[in-house]
């Protein structure tokens, strides 16, 4: 199950290939306006974005697609929940489908009371989805695989990672604002997370080193950098390098989506300033609470100089293992870096 | 039986001193192999002569890590063969073991349940819990094999195999929904990476289970001649029945909670031991035992070298190089009698 499909060479272009469509009456109303075109029923915005048309497990491979999107979609389906934290965070209307248990609390707002259950982050409820008549429906990574099949109900838009964590948020918050009208918003929230990014690049810079781990049962594994390579199984832990300037202990880290396994010696022998914990175990099962903290204390950890210095770092599960993209959600992950290494 | 007759006027003391070899090889491998374990690690503190000048990291790394690990490998590794020993016992058949049976897999569907309804449970209670699911799991076996008519060599495990794909099925099916697949996989794969003091100590309970094994040895051979052959030498044939399903599922709980999923090793141990010295389960039991212990620091010793200084599952190690042994027993066999 690979989550965000690679980029190719050529995603740069298409993320810029972002373009204002319309008919030759938006064009005259634009003129008028000299800016905006009001919201009109037939209006739509061309976007392109790659698709990977080679099956799971394959070697991606990328193809252009090109779909014209409503503007101010009133029907929205969104699988993605990194996309349905930007759509909610630029004001746009509360969505009409959801896999609504995955749907973390802090983006319940952005989901319609009535809303119908989509599916999970993986698969869709086709039958609920085509009787909910969306108007739009978004797919990215976990979901992207499902394209093929929604857009045969409405249009449908992948917006899977192209490019590096900024550049994908960049893209994605860019073409939501548009679709919502909202690009003025959408502008001033990437110049503020931009400059908060700045700000904790600074105070990473004075962190030798860092260990980014996943806890999951009672296992530890190590994540690895992107070192360029931004595809779904370098994401999330490899954000506490790529997006934050963390420098990793060691670049010998096998990409893996959920890390490669170590021993509790393995962080002795390395023994980084800081540690960087994703809770899988919170992530995925509510009840059984934090629990990496209890398995990170032991008289091995107790040995490091990250536990002794308390510079164990504790990852919002959900932000940085579930949602990783989003506006709310950046803001919650530069929160968590900031409040731990400050 | 013919074999045994006629064994010790033909030729009793060759057998018997090649046998006492290969006993003190296993020995002998045994202590190497985990003389290796201890010095090999993530951490390149321990070693000989880091440990002969007393430094204090060393040490502690030592004792902390290096020696639960290895204690625990060794009773995880004899334990299972004692398990699969027993099994094949209570069976008669040489080709069942806990993961042949079903009995892991019913075990899992305890874990899981255990996981999703007390999360918080801790781990003597969890163990019980799951060994009652692989308790009744060896029953329904047991029950099942009852009404297979011919039982050919590899039928009952076929059988076996069958059911644990059933259990497993309905398993994932129940992982799946509540999205506990991932987490699932996590908890049964085969590891011993951040086993350390504290986190093993109740394996010990496996112990008492080989010992008791042990103490009823002779019990278990008399099973594995059949029922009526049994209940004619005066023993209660059930009651046997019930402590070996007991050992089993009680090994098989202890292991999965500490190590997750180890398969074959109870197969193919066993029958090396009886292809050595043949089916005299009082004799058999220390060589299973370390045969078995042997088997898993090995395969372990491979998980953490191939990568390292990260670590492959040992359950992957596990099952390569016991799929193949079992394939060669398999093979083997078929080419003789069957």
């Amino acid at each position: 199950m690979s989550m965000i499909r690679p980029l190719s060479a050529l995603s740069l272009v298409a993320a810029s290939a972002l373009v204002l469509a319309g008919c030759a009456s938006q064009n005259d109303a634009e003129a008028a306006a000299g800016g905006d075109a009001p919201a009109g029923a037939d209006e739509t915005i061309e976007f392109t974005f790659e698709n990977n048309i080679a099956g799971e497990d394959e070697e991606p491979e990328y193809e252009s697609v090109t779909v014209n999107v409503p503007k101010d979609p009133e029907n929205v389906v969104i699988f993605d929940m990194a996309s349905l934290d930007t759509w909610g965070s630029l004001g746009g209307a509360p969505v009409v489908g959801a896999p609504l248990d995955s749907v973390p609390d802090y983006l319940a707002d952005f989901v319609a009371d009535d809303a119908i259950n989509a599916g999970t982050l993986f698969e869709a409820d086709l039958l609920e989805i085509e009787a909910a008549q969306p108007d739009l429906i978004i797919v990215a990574g976990r979901s992207a695989t499902l394209y093929d099949d929604l857009r045969e109900i409405a249009p449908t838009v992948n917006l899977s990672s192209e490019g590096s964590f900024e550049e994908t948020l960049e893209r994605n918050t860019t073409f939501l604002g548009e679709v919502l009208g909202a690009e003025d918003e959408a502008a001033t929230a990437l110049a503020d997370i931009e400059a908060q990014l700045a700000e904790v690049r600074e105070l990473t810079a004075e962190i030798e080193t860092g260990l980014s781990v996943m806890v999951s049962g009672d296992s530890l594994s190590a994540l690895k950098p992107a070192n360029g390579d931004y595809s779904g199984r370098n994401l999330r832990g490899g954000l506490v390098y790529d997006l934050f300037g963390v420098a990793p202990i060691t670049d010998d880290i096998e990409a893996a989506t959920h890390g490669e396994p170590i021993s509790f010696e393995f962080l002795t022998e390395f023994d980084p300033e800081y540690l960087f914990v994703t809770d899988r175990n919170a992530a995925t099962n509510e009840e059984g609470a934090q629990s990496a903290d209890v398995v990170l204390d032991n008289d091995i950890v107790h040995e490091t100089t990250a536990w002794k210095n308390d510079n164990i770092v504790y990852l919002d599960p959900t932000a940085w293992y579930i949602v990783f993209g989003g506006l709310q959600t950046t803001q919650i992950m530069i929160d968590d870096i900031t409040a731990g290494v400050a | 039986m013919r074999k045994t007759l006629t064994a010790p006027t033909s030729t009793p003391a060759p057998a018997r001193t090649r046998r006492t070899w290969v006993g003190v090889l296993i020995g002998a491998a045994l202590v190497a192999l985990a003389a290796v374990s201890l010095l090999i690690g993530a951490s390149n503190d321990v070693s000989v002569s880091s440990l002969a000048k007393g430094d204090g990291d060393a040490l502690f790394l030592l004792a902390a890590s290096r020696i639960p690990r290895t204690v625990s490998l060794v009773l995880v590794g004899a334990s299972l063969g004692i398990a699969g020993l027993i099994m094949q016992m209570l069976v008669r058949n040489k080709f069942v073991e806990p993961s042949t049976t079903g009995v892991t897999e019913f075990a899992v569907l305890g874990m899981l349940i255990a996981l999703v309804f007390w999360p918080g449970m801790p781990i003597l209670p969890r163990m019980a819990f799951i060994s009652l699911f692989a308790l009744a799991g060896t029953w329904i076996f047991l029950r099942i094999i009852r009404f297979v008519p011919v039982r050919t060599l590899v039928l009952v495990p076929l059988v076996g195999i069958m059911l644990g794909g059933v259990v497993g099925a309905a398993t994932t099916f129940f992982a799946y929904r509540l999205d506990l697949l991932q987490s699932l996989g996590q908890w049964s794969q085969g590891s011993f990476a951040t086993v350390m003091r504290g986190r093993y100590e109740f394996l010990w309970v496996a112990v008492v289970m080989v010992v008791i094994a042990w103490l009823a040895a002779d019990r278990f051979s008399v099973i594995g001649l059949g029922e009526e052959f049994a209940t004619n030498l005066g023993l209660d044939f059930r009651r046997v029945v019930a402590i070996g399903m007991i050992i089993v599922a009680v090994i098989t709980a202890c292991v999965l909670v500490t190590a997750g999923v180890l398969p074959f090793l109870g197969l193919v141990v066993p029958n090396i031991v009886s292809l050595i010295i043949g089916d005299n389960v009082r004799r058999a039991i220390p060589w299973v035992a370390g045969l078995g212990s042997v088997f898993v620091v090995a395969c372990d010793i491979i998980a953490r070298v191939v990568r390292f200084p990260y670590e492959i599952p040992l359950s992957v190690v596990v099952g390569i190089v016991g799929a193949g042994l079992f394939l060669w027993l398999l093979l083997r066999r078929r080419g003789r009698v069957h």
